[in-house]
């Protein structure tokens, strides 16, 4: 009973020691400081985006894994909302939803990558993430296919290592953030789409 | 064998000991070198209530000082005698989200002045009643290591044997904008640079040059001075 006991210990603290899990619960992602566009937009989130999970093994050491829960929702629910008067988040992923709104959003991740100290060879962690945005119009026509390719960088702190990954995945969050909202700024592809038709 | 009251004494004697020499060694440090200078491009001052802000200038532009470091340089000239009023760093970025992110932060102060353009940017620094932009850029590096450690262990004890050394180099810029007529009123570089030595018969002993430490205390006693005008 006891070998029984020891072993299965022995186990739990080896597997403990070989991966590292790292929870991004809310990103608490602020309101952002712009000007509000005089649209009605509907999001349509893909369905990994309510328990995000990427692992990676770095190669000779342990492997860690990034949960992301719903934080992505989280980010561009507040982008979105900030940067649009008229948001719906489309929970069915079924409805024809084109006709109803201005624009019709569709974000997603394309990659995810990231480095820590062991292989940077520098006291840093950094998290890459490529998002995708697309956007339809009314008609459901594709007039914007960007992809975000987002950086976070963070120093080590002591004892720290999953938090220190943890801010840099949500520095990288908010540099998605920040380029999504240079590039809506700078696109007229929105207006010109919209010339006859204001809030639907 | 009993744990008699003189056994007792004996052993907490032994730790007492071995607490006195760990903070010993530890508050030992080797010498450091240092160099700071200011360049002093126009008037500063405060008025009553006036704050800064300490910022890091853009990882996307190489740069990599340390978070400790903004905290250490943000404590230090919030505290003391002639003691400025400090914005927090994440507040700041928080209010302004996302123009002060590493991405979209101004680089010069013409970037600044096209910013500020935007009446909800100046609401919130009129509203916070800042003054200067500190903005933080450099690091510390550890390089040129030498010597020779071992450590054994054994049934009845163990111990290390050996001497190694390090350099650690502290090198950071402070620039400071004026936020209130936008213009670059200076910068104050800081150069601090010592070797750091560990000898060990048995215990190693480690005498740390603590460059970081030194600098962010001499930056913000200079920025202070820099800052009252």
């Amino acid at each position: 009973m006891n070998v029984k006991y020891i072993s299965t210990i022995a186990l739990l603290a080896i597997f403990y020691g070989c991966s590292t899990q790292v929870k991004i619960d809310n990103p608490n992602i602020p309101k952002l400081l712009i000007n509000q566009a005089p649209f009605s937009v509907a999001i349509k989130y893909p369905d990994n985006f309510n328990n995000f999970l990427h692992e990676e093994k770095v190669i000779g050491k342990k492997s860690w894994q990034v949960d992301f829960t719903s934080s992505n929702r989280l980010l561009f629910n507040e982008i979105f909302q900030s940067f649009f008067e008229q948001v719906t988040v489309m929970e069915n992923s079924e409805d024809n939803i084109y006709e109803n709104f201005n624009f019709t959003i569709m974000p997603s991740i394309d990659a995810i990558e990231f480095s820590v100290p062991e292989q940077s060879q520098d006291e840093t962690f950094s998290v890459w993430i490529r998002y995708r945005v697309k956007i339809f119009d009314f008609t459901g026509m594709e007039i914007i296919n960007w992809p975000i390719s987002a950086y976070g960088k963070t120093s080590t702190t002591t004892f720290s290592d999953d938090k220190d990954l943890a801010n840099a995945a949500i520095l990288a969050m908010r540099d998605a953030a920040a380029l999504i909202v240079l590039q809506l700024e700078k696109t007229n592809k929105l207006s010109s789409s919209t010339q006859q038709v204001k809030i639907k | 064998m009993t744990n008699t009251p003189i056994n007792k004494e004996k052993t907490l004697y032994q730790y007492k000991l071995i607490v006195l020499f760990t903070v010993f060694s530890f508050s030992l440090s080797s010498c450091v070198t240092a160099r700071i200078e200011d360049n002093r491009v126009g008037n500063t001052g405060l008025e009553e209530g006036e704050g800064v802000v300490i910022l890091a200038k853009s990882y996307h532009l190489g740069n990599d000082t340390e978070t400790d470091f903004i905290k250490c340089v943000s404590s230090n000239i919030s505290k003391g005698a002639s003691r400025i009023r400090v914005v927090p760093t994440n507040n700041f970025k928080d209010l302004l989200f996302p123009w002060f992110e590493p991405r979209t932060v101004p680089s010069d102060t013409k970037s600044l002045t096209t910013l500020m353009a935007r009446k909800q940017v100046s609401d919130v620094f009129r509203n916070q009643n800042l003054r200067y932009i500190i903005w933080l850029d450099g690091n510390t590096d550890s390089s040129g290591g030498g010597g020779s450690m071992s450590c054994a262990i054994g049934p009845t004890g163990g111990g290390c044997f050996g001497f190694a050394w390090w350099q650690n180099d502290s090198n950071y810029e402070a620039t400071i904008w004026d936020v209130q007529d936008i213009k670059n009123e200076g910068n104050i570089s800081a150069e601090f640079s010592g070797t750091s030595f560990m000898p060990a018969i048995v215990i190693p002993i480690p005498l740390f040059a603590r460059t970081q430490a030194k600098a962010c205390k001499g930056l913000s006693d200079q920025l202070k001075i820099f800052i009252a005008g």
